[in-house]
């Protein structure tokens, strides 16, 4: 029975991409609603039996590849660390289903839409619930690709298929990270077994695993230096977002540390590189979430920021937090998705959060869903985001050879409160700022848009609270003064009043604050840290260049060329038409020839 | 008379027949006419070698030769006069239609 869990995507987005057109847009939406909401009833029972029971379920399906020791075989194995993945995977994965079919409504591809939704959760499904490294790396490459075919899912515009073409190549290079780790776990241990792998002694390459699979972490996770490819994976609908951005595809990254924890353990130098990337990535996003006005891209960083606080976490090794918060952060981050997408689709598809405001008054549902994914994520005590993130920042304060994560966590949480709150002040709260037939005609959506809202809200206010216990295990709580306790709360306060309170200033305020020469931070902000300009000057566009001038014009083209076939054909007609010339036509000049021939012929015998 | 003076004469004659062949430019007889001169050249060598050594061979080689020549130069006169009627003119010079 538990093999419908990661059969009931598969069949749901086979049928749906197969037979839809027979079925329809509403037959294959009622279809996979139908496969994803027994799978998502399944999966909380394996979490119940898993996480909550302390049980593991294995499922052996069928050997892959039987080499001796190199056992590849694909499996359903779920333990107490897949069981909570499986949960969000299929519960956001159900929601966004519920929510496309309000949100895609009137699409005319919208089969091809839901087909694909759930074959990503598929991918997903078969990468969290694998025993080795092979499988997962199915669910790897599956995740990826379904992640560009959803970015790419209105093909018809060139900035999605600029989009997606990015995040494939992108979380490529982390593959071929991964690739590389793996490779080495089987070369170094002889196994890809998950718990066959126990690092026993202290060498080079023991180091190097880790690195590895920290890069192929980074580029999924989108960390610091291949995060470039999340913000414009906004591109896609939003849903789409919802389910790459909350639940599935980025936290894969953070999923196979924890998976990898034993490898980790075992390198002292891969865990600081890690945490340090963490709290670095952590900051970084949170910084350009203020500068940002898109406010799909706004959550985007948010995601990016809040992926760091995981990997963070694993840096210091308390893996347990790092997967508490990455499924606390699923409820909330998908919650904020799709209540962003609700205001997009009441505000005529506008994503500016300059051209809103005041749509409170038009939309008082959807702002109260985004409130709360805000103030879950801000950390407001007692909600989900304090139970996790709070306990986060407690944690990386004991760490003495790693302090600056704490100190570089601390002023993201501060960002995180700030432009949160920026963002709900200025969409819902400002004067409005929208054409007026807009603003009228906005109003709620139906309530298959809303449910998964609400449900959503409810996972972010009371989850957290619920399963601390199963999750967590035995993580002790350092035993810290009140004060730095309250620290990330202070901070998130300050950063809430902030965001609050920065369109609020008076206009002798704006004209000091505009006095400081604002711009030019702004302009750093704004444009990602001049990431993607750093990257197209300095290793794209040189390598387009190698690859025109130097591997095309002088080598294919060049020297291949001229050495091989085309140069050699040109060579030998030349040749044969030189020899040809000596046929004039002229009588006399074969006399000669065959004379002269002939008297060689002579001499020489 | 030796038989060194024999020989250098008629290689000499054998030579001016390749000569004639080779330098000649205009008259297509003229070339006929070096073939002659050629093959009588080397049937006068055929004549010395059978009168020197003895041998009845070179003369009756010398016969046959003499036919060969006469049967090659019947049908040699015969392709020029019929090349004349059709071109009009027999210089070699014109005769380079077929290019390699």
């Amino acid at each position: 029975m538990y093999i419908l869990i990661i059969l009931l995507p598969l069949i749901s987005s086979l049928v749906i991409l197969l037979l839809g057109r027979n079925f329809g847009v509403r037959g294959s939406n009622h279809f996979s609603l139908l496969c994803l909401g027994i799978a998502n009833l399944l999966s909380c029972f394996s979490y119940y039996e898993t996480v909550i029971l302390k049980s593991s379920i294995h499922i052996n399906l069928f050997n892959w590849i039987p080499l001796n020791l190199f056992d590849a075989s694909i499996n359903f194995h779920v333990d107490s660390i897949s069981g909570g993945m499986i949960l969000i995977v299929n519960m956001v994965s159900f929601l966004v289903h519920l929510y496309s079919t309000s949100y895609m409504e009137g699409d005319p591809h919208s089969c091809r839409f839901m087909g694909y939704l759930s074959l990503f959760t598929f991918f997903m499904l078969v990468l969290v619930s694998s025993q080795n490294y092979v499988q997962l790396f199915i669910g790897w490459e599956g995740v990826g690709l379904c992640s560009y075919l959803l970015i790419n899912y209105w093909f018809g515009r060139l900035q999605a298929n600029k989009a997606a073409i990015k995040a494939m190549l992108v979380n490529r290079v982390g593959d071929a990270a991964l690739i590389a780790g793996v490779m080495l776990i089987w070369y170094n241990y002889g196994t890809v077994n998950f718990h066959s792998i126990f690092p026993s002694n202290q060498n080079f390459a023991s180091t190097l695993i880790p690195i590895f699979l920290l890069i192929g972490a980074v580029g999924k996770s989108a960390q610091f230096g291949l995060h470039t490819w999340l913000p414009d994976a906004m591109e896609g609908p939003t849903p789409v977002s919802a389910l790459i951005h909350a639940a599935t595809m980025v936290t894969a990254g953070v999923y196979l540390i924890i998976r990898s924890s034993s490898l980790f353990e075992a390198s002292s130098i891969a865990l600081i590189v890690t945490g340090l990337i963490g709290a670095i990535t952590a900051l970084f996003a949170a910084t350009i979430g203020l500068a940002q006005n898109d406010i799909k891209k706004i959550i985007a960083y948010s995601t990016c920021s809040q992926l760091g606080f995981m990997v963070l976490a694993c840096g210091i090794s308390y893996y347990s937090v790092g997967l508490f918060h990455l499924i606390n952060h699923a409820f909330f981050k998908a919650l904020l998705f799709l209540g962003a997408g609700s205001v997009i689709h009441a505000m005529v598809d506008e994503q500016d959060i300059r051209k809103m405001g005041s749509t409170v008054l038009s939309l008082p549902l959807s702002s109260v869903f985004i409130l709360i994914g805000s103030l879950a994520l801000a950390g407001t005590p007692f909600m989900t985001g304090y139970y996790s993130k709070d306990l986060l920042l407690e944690l990386s304060t004991k760490q003495y050879y790693l302090i600056i994560v704490c100190w570089l966590g601390l002023i993201a949480t501060l960002l995180t409160a700030f432009y949160s709150f920026k963002l709900i002040n200025r969409t819902f709260m400002l004067y409005q700022n929208s054409p007026k037939n807009w603003w009228t005609v906005a109003h709620e959506g139906k309530f298959n848009l809303l449910f998964p809202l609400f449900v959503l809200s409810m996972g972010s206010i009371f989850f957290g609270y619920f399963f601390k216990d199963p999750i967590l295990g035995s993580v002790i709580h350092p035993n810290l003064s009140v004060l730095v306790k309250l620290t990330p709360l202070l901070l998130s306060g300050l950063g809430v009043l902030a965001g609050l309170f920065i369109f609020l200033i008076t206009k002798n305020l704006w004209n000091l604050f505009f006095s400081f020469n604002i711009i030019k931070p702004y302009d750093f902000l704004v444009t990602a840290w001049g990431f993607d300009k750093i990257i197209s000057t300095f290793l794209v566009s040189p390598l387009w260049k190698f690859g025109y001038k130097t591997s095309l014009k002088l080598f294919d083209l060049g020297i291949v060329e001229t050495i091989g076939p085309f140069g050699l054909s040109k060579r030998v007609v030349l040749l044969t038409q030189n020899l040809s010339k000596l046929q004039p036509g002229y009588l006399f000049n074969y006399a000669i020839i065959m004379i002269l021939f002939a008297s060689i012929f002579i001499l020489i015998n | 008379m030796r038989i060194k003076s024999f020989i250098i004469t008629s290689l000499i004659l054998f030579i001016l027949g390749i000569l004639g062949v080779s330098l000649n430019r205009t008259n297509l007889i003229l070339l006929l006419m070096s073939v002659e001169l050629m093959l009588l050249a080397a049937s006068f060598l055929f004549i010395i070698a059978s009168s020197f050594f003895d041998i009845l061979f070179g003369q009756i080689f010398t016969i046959i030769v003499l036919t060969v020549a006469a049967a090659e130069s019947a049908i040699g006169l015969a392709i020029i006069v019929t090349y004349f009627r059709i071109r009009g003119k027999i210089s070699i010079k014109l005769l380079n239609t077929l290019k390699g």
